[in-house]
């Protein structure tokens, strides 16, 4: 056990504070719920691709720095900390241009990776289906073959980034006939093609930051389809795979926010409240412990181990402390909780305010707490399905 | 960057969890429970194996999750973590004895009102007034009382101390490694009655299934185990923290100690419900788990205490920044 970082690790951290002291922009960018704002973030993205940050974990010779885990993970850190935007690549960074790594046909990598790398093309994810969220091979988007082409027609929900992306990687149903994970093709669908609508949708935090998305016969060619055709739920566990091993939330982060609500309990005058005080306790030490708990995780897959159903313990972990310390938040301000405007005795109250609500989708997005749970159950400890 | 064991501190645990399942089976905890003497031979075994001359608390931190998985009735994070170090470093003579199993030492730190195998115990390292002081077993006296967990020998003490008995260290340091050390026990504790759960919710039928397919036991399972798996990690750090002698051990002591006994108690709690009434028969050896995850959970400072000295340092850190 050695949990020293090496000189070139320091350095890389010392070199990722400067360059994102230097860049992150001052002034908090417009919600990416406009047009305006999504291109505000995607002109930011750029920035980071040209600087050589756009994805640091993907190998030299599709563009990246081949960075491992731990550089990674510290960039990830340090952006956290600094709170720059939010990268509105992660879909195409950790999961798209992955998939296509093991995926992808030669075309496709040339077509599509160097432009996720360059923020040229942001995508989204196409999943989720009103009537198919957890269970996600219940979705009932159709796809019929048509010459060299598909005709896609559905509905995609709750995709983030989805009113103003370029691309789409969506999973459609190929085969009604076959049994439900067996008919599902993985596909990848241009935005602008006739009959793709996007509608925003606005979020509880109050933000328009993701979408539903309809397809109307829209034509995709058969080159668009990733892997082979109806084999698109073994594509698709492989994408999911590459989310549970993506740097997860990085800790920097809730120690950060915890020590916030001390600054909150110190200018709302209840810093020497012992409830206060076992809760800024509680959630700080949470926080700590997830720290330590994400190096034993770097640490695995710095040895090139994948984490598989164990990565839902790590989930489970930041998702309920994200949403744990800003409900301590929350009910720390309260009058002044409910309060959008500057009113409340702290630094900036609309910043709590709307991660607070957005923290509320931590125990939902990326597979519910329940989904996750039920994969430890199982698939970790051994429990039996039926 | 590299946050996991050897292979040879693995092995140890291996050794270490072998000959607990030997010399201490819960056969013998049962033996405890119903009066039988302490058998001086176990503490021997431990010292025969070299289990007793380990320094490093890395290499201690999985033998202590094996202590807690065996809930061993005898003081090895007391004597380990915290009287091997302070005796080594005032250069005791006792160290010697200490590393072969010939001496049993008893720990009171922190103001704790009764001492562990204190009538046992061939020494006793003692806090007053924040000094420590060593006091072979003449010099003091020690009064039985009855405890909740009837394997876990309790006694108060009545003790003179004077310059004669004081020795050098730092009791606030030994109170860290306290706290870090009995983490990882929690931890071995919590492991054992999760397996003990997992084990009986695969077999036991209810409805025509086995309970362990229901919902409702995943989950509570799943989450005992994801706090238990981040406790672990915790403790871990506080041990390589405490080797290392990193300015953040005292944080990362007190960090271990609150998430192991919140694990613990959520573990406890959730291993008794899922075993449903048989859990609650002393027949069950369940119980004998419950009842040194609860007894510890105070050991060497409370969760309470131990949030408020992370709160302490969080909101001090920002008086300063």
């Amino acid at each position: 056990m050695d949990l020293r970082y090496t000189d070139e690790q320091e350095a890389f951290r010392a070199e990722v504070r400067a360059w994102l002291r230097a860049h992150v922009p001052k002034e908090r960018l417009p919600t990416v719920g406009t047009r305006e704002g999504f291109d505000a973030h995607r002109a930011w993205e750029q920035e980071l691709g040209r600087a050589g940050y756009g994805a640091l974990h993907w190998p030299v010779e599709y563009g990246g720095r081949g960075a491992d885990v731990v550089m990674t993970a510290i960039f990830e850190e340090e952006y956290a900390i600094i709170e720059g935007p939010p990268r509105i690549t992660v879909l195409g960074r950790n999961l798209m241009g992955p998939t296509l790594m093991v995926h992808g046909t030669p075309e496709q990598k040339d077509r599509w990776l160097s432009r996720i790398l360059s923020a040229d093309d942001i995508w989204s994810q196409g999943f989720s289906e009103p009537d198919a969220g957890s269970d996600l091979a219940g979705l009932k988007t159709r796809a019929v073959r048509d010459g060299e082409d598909f005709i896609v027609d559905g509905q995609k929900i709750w995709t983030s980034y989805g009113t103003f992306s370029d691309w789409i990687f969506a999973l459609v149903r190929t085969d009604p006939e076959a049994p439900r994970h067996a008919g599902i093709t993985f596909l990848a669908i241009d935005m602008r093609s006739p009959g793709v609508e996007a509608r925003p949708l606005v979020q509880v935090d109050g933000r328009a930051g993701f979408a539903e998305v309809f397809f109307t016969d829209v034509r995709v060619p058969a080159t668009q389809v990733i892997g082979e055709v109806n084999r698109g739920w073994d594509v698709a566990m492989a994408t999911l795979g590459f989310e549970r091993d993506a740097p997860s939330a990085p800790a920097g982060r809730f120690e950060r926010d915890v020590a916030e609500l001390g600054s909150i309990a110190r200018a709302l005058g209840r810093d020497s409240d012992a409830g206060v005080r076992d809760t800024i306790g509680s959630l700080y030490a949470q926080a700590l412990a997830y720290r330590w708990h994400t190096m034993r995780t770097l640490t695995r897959l710095a040895r090139g181990e994948r984490i598989g159903p164990e990565g839902s313990v790590t989930k489970v972990l930041w998702s309920e402390l994200e949403r744990d310390t800003f409900a301590a938040g929350r009910e720390l301000l309260g009058p002044y909780g409910e309060v959008l405007s500057d009113e409340a005795p702290q630094t900036d109250p609309l910043r709590w305010h709307s991660k607070y609500w957005f923290s509320r989708a931590a125990t939902i997005y990326a597979g519910t707490s329940e989904i996750q749970r039920n994969i430890i159950a199982e698939r970790v400890l051994g429990l039996p399905r039926k | 960057m590299d946050f996991d064991f050897s292979p040879e501190q693995l092995a140890v645990r291996d050794l270490a969890r072998e000959l607990f399942e030997k010399e201490s089976p819960p056969s013998r905890l049962r033996e405890l429970w119903s009066g039988a003497e302490r058998d001086r031979s176990v503490w021997k075994a431990l010292g025969q194996a070299g289990l007793l001359e380990i320094t490093d608390p890395v290499d201690l931190v999985l033998v202590l999750e094996e202590a807690g998985r065996a809930a061993l009735p005898e003081p090895i994070a007391e004597t380990l973590a915290i009287a091997a170090p302070v005796l080594a470093e005032a250069g005791s003579d006792w160290v010697p004895r200490v590393a072969s199993g010939e001496a049993i030492v008893a720990v009171q730190l922190g103001g704790a009102p009764f001492v562990v195998d204190a009538g046992d115990a061939d020494l006793l390292l003692l806090e007053r007034d924040g000094e420590l002081h060593a006091l072979p077993h003449d010099a003091f006296t020690a009064t039985p009382v009855q405890s909740d967990d009837k394997a876990r020998r309790l006694y108060a003490v009545n003790a003179h101390t004077g310059s004669e008995t004081r020795i050098a260290g730092d009791a606030g340091v030994a109170l860290d490694r306290g706290a870090a050390a009995v983490a990882a026990v929690l931890n071995g504790i919590s492991m054992r009655m999760l397996e003990m759960t997992l084990e009986h919710v695969k077999t036991r039928e209810q409805f025509g299934k086995p309970v362990g397919s229901f919902q409702a036991v995943k989950h509570k399972l799943a989450s005992a185990h994801v706090r238990v798996e981040s406790a672990r990690a915790a403790a871990w750090y506080a041990a390589f923290a405490i080797g290392a002698g990193l300015p953040d051990r005292s944080l990362a002591a007190s960090v271990a100690k609150v998430v192991a006994a919140e694990a613990e108690a959520i573990a406890n709690a959730e291993a008794l419900q899922c075993h449903g009434g048989i859990g609650f028969t002393w027949e069950h050896d369940l119980h004998m788990w419950m009842k040194r995850g609860k007894a510890l959970e105070a050991s060497f400072g409370t969760a309470a205490e131990h949030r408020a000295r992370v709160a302490a340092h969080v909101l001090s850190e920002q008086a300063d920044a």
